[in-house]
């Protein structure tokens, strides 16, 4: 038996100073410790063998194949979610619709997203677009302040979420032709700095 | 198409913690990018715990598609690959429990009074030895195989490998201390066998 108390040698620390993961304090311990005794540093002689064999052994990861794995998963994951839908924006028309609607309602908008898509409804004018401008909200904004910030400019998303968070806006009663209304509205936009993150005409 | 895996390669830390953030906002392009720069070690996980390159890759797949629909879930707290591999232990878990493999019966042997093994000549021959350890390797249960997987693969800290498999610190040290022990006795035997 040895004289030596195994309390005395780090053992339980070893496989860590091997790996380089311990903290300051533990290493300086450890090789202290190793400096006088020659046990444990056979120890780590074994431990680092063992290290080096592990990471040497080759493993055939899927690589591409997997890949294309996933990417048929998260297709068919993403058309079970939309319901098959054809469109991947399946309100962007409904919503362009009801917004050349709501304009001639006294100038009140009626943010009214309709459940199911609206078929057949198309947007009045073929190149209808009047001021659009891309914003993009705080990850913490409610949906009620978005609501706000998009009721108080008579804005009316037509598209996004793109990767990047990006909503394409259009400020619906906007003159083209009218830059200071257009700045108004990005002003009173960027005012709401809790809600819009950012702001920029297109 | 396969390829070799070298252990903590591609680490970049930020990289991966910007392409989970991105993940989070629906790019599917970032998911991409994560996989090919993770997938390997992910999976050179999996299969040393199954022993099987088919399971392997269904957990793979599972675990890309969980870092897919929950990347928001990922609060900063540890590394992104800790994380990612604490997800992929659960998956290896679930997959056992589904082919009627009962991991807990198999973690009894921690409970076993373990004696101290001295490190001989045979146990030092023997872990140069890549045939060697890899067959001692296979022997250990899957408990054990996973903290050295951690440990010698990944590099990770005991407090990292806690982390991964959600157990106490002194767990993951005693674990350590049986599997290399167990290494120790199979390599001697196997040297005594020549």
């Amino acid at each position: 038996m040895n004289e030596e108390s195994t309390q005395t040698h780090p053992d339980e620390l070893l496989p860590w100073y091997v790996n380089g993961s311990l903290d300051e304090d533990e290493r300086a311990r450890v090789e202290a410790h190793l400096a006088g005794c020659e046990r444990c540093r056979t120890e780590v002689e074994y431990l680092s063998s063992l290290r080096e064999q592990v990471r040497a052994d080759e493993v055939a990861a899927p690589g591409e194949l997997g890949l294309r794995r996933l990417r048929r998963d998260i297709r068919a994951e993403r058309s079970r979610q939309s319901g098959g839908a054809a469109r991947r924006h399946w309100w962007t028309p409904a919503l362009a619709a009801a917004a050349v609607l709501v304009i001639t309602i006294q100038g009140v908008m009626l943010m009214n997203m309709p459940p199911e898509p609206v078929v057949g409804i198309q947007p009045l004018g073929a190149d209808y677009e009047g001021v659009v401008v891309q914003v993009r909200f705080h990850p913490t904004a409610t949906e009620a302040r978005i609501r706000e910030a998009l009721q108080s400019v008579n804005g009316v998303i037509v598209d996004g979420p793109g990767a990047l968070g990006i909503y394409r806006i259009r400020l619906v009663g906007v003159d083209k032709a009218r830059p200071e209304a257009v700045s108004a509205a990005i002003e009173r936009l960027r005012a709401r700095s809790e809600v819009v993150a950012h702001v920029a005409g297109e | 198409m396969s390829r070799a895996v070298t252990p903590a390669e591609g680490e970049g830390g930020p990289a991966l913690d910007a392409l989970l953030a991105a993940i989070a906002d629906g790019s599917e392009r970032a998911l991409e990018d994560f996989y090919r720069a993770s997938h390997a070690r992910i999976y050179a996980f999996a299969l040393k715990r199954l022993g099987d390159p088919v399971a392997a890759a269904e957990v793979l797949n599972e675990v890309m598609l969980e870092i897919w629909r929950h990347a928001a879930r990922f609060e900063g707290r540890s590394r992104v690959m800790t994380w990612v591999l604490g997800i992929a232990h659960h998956k290896v878990l679930d997959l056992m429990r589904r082919r009627g493999r009962d991991a807990a019966h198999e973690a009894i042997d921690d409970s076993l009074a373990d004696e101290d093994t001295p490190t001989s000549f045979a146990v030092l021959a023997g872990a140069d030895d890549a045939v060697a350890v890899r067959r001692c390797l296979e022997g250990l249960s899957d408990a054990h195989r996973a903290v050295v997987h951690l440990a010698f693969f990944e590099d990770a800290s005991y407090a990292e490998i806690a982390d991964i498999v959600a157990c106490p610190l002194g767990t993951v040290k005693t674990r350590m201390m049986h599997a290399k022990n167990a290494l120790k006795r199979c390599l001697e035997s196997l040297g005594a066998g020549n």
